[in-house]
């Protein structure tokens, strides 16, 4: 490999991943050129020679194992998509030369556009319903353990549970209406 | 099976392409833009959801990919409730135009 990899900070919510497309097609076009997703950081490649023009997708339930994976990438590929990385197992990237006046999109219309968006929506339910499981869990663990440290334990338990309910209920009404918004 | 009409003109061109033969993905995208006169493009996502869901309702179904050829490139066919769509999609298209050309020549006495 050998080739040195600038990182760069940026948080972007699942909701606001078209932004996030718009953000490395800027940074491309400057000469940096997004290798690898992490939580807090994006990992770039400095080259001036060449410019990218971005696709993020979403899909689940892909694995390396059965091969849907491999199938999902060569898919793109085929359309000239060059495979990039994934993020979290249900983010891909995937990019393609820069060509001047071309907008290449994954998605060319509305309903397969609006499939996408409805199965983000279902993840972000999913992961409340987890979520309020493993609280649920938690809390009855907790109690029972550290009955005499409620303040120091339970406050702050609470509030890391409320801050992930509120995340994920606010990018649910907020995939909801993107639906209903490109829907109109 | 009404339950998917009218159909997209992403699932209708993949369900003519597959009518005449089975293809693979890339195929498919080629074969719409040849059938459509370079109209109608199908992006990879769509494509690949499209897909999906097709496979899902029974519509299409996978193909046994030639010997020697990519494994990782899968084929698909077309299963009779897909072509009982597609001959459904079509009646109800012609009736559309049928209605639509009666208005014009109507209109035009």
């Amino acid at each position: 490999m050998g080739e040195r990899l600038e990182k760069k900070f940026r948080l972007t919510m699942s909701w606001d991943y078209e932004k996030e497309e718009q953000w490395l097609n800027e940074m491309s076009s400057q000469g940096l050129h997004f290798k690898k997703a992490g939580f807090f950081n994006s990992s770039f490649v400095r080259d001036k020679s060449v410019r990218y023009t971005y696709g993020l997708d979403h899909q689940s339930g892909l694995t390396k194992k059965d091969g849907k994976l491999a199938e999902y990438i060569a898919l793109y590929q085929d359309a000239g998509w060059e495979y990039v990385t994934s993020f979290g197992a249900l983010w891909h990237y995937f990019r393609r030369e820069w060509q001047p006046g071309e907008q290449p999109k994954l998605y060319t219309d509305v309903e397969s556009l609006t499939t996408i968006y409805k199965n983000i929506q279902r993840v972000m339910g999913l992961m409340l319903l987890v979520n309020a499981v493993i609280l649920i869990a938690n809390m009855s663990n907790l109690l029972s353990h550290f009955k005499n440290a409620l303040w120091a334990i339970m406050i702050p338990v609470s509030v890391i549970y409320f801050l992930i309910f509120a995340l994920l209920g606010y990018g649910y009404v907020k995939m909801g209406s993107k639906i209903k918004k490109l829907n109109n | 099976m009404k339950e998917m009409l009218p159909l997209t003109e992403a699932f209708f061109y993949i369900l003519i392409a597959l009518y005449v033969e089975p293809a693979h993905g890339y195929g498919i995208m080629q074969d719409t833009e040849k059938l459509s006169k370079g109209r109608v493009k199908i992006g990879a996502g769509t494509l690949y959801t499209a897909l999906n869901t097709l496979l899902n309702k029974g519509l299409i179904d996978h193909h046994p990919v030639p010997e020697g050829a990519d494994t990782r490139r899968k084929m698909y066919a077309i299963t009779p409730n897909g072509k009982a769509v597609v001959a459904a999609e079509i009646e109800r298209l012609e009736e559309l135009l049928q209605a639509g050309r009666n208005a014009l020549i109507t209109g035009k006495e």
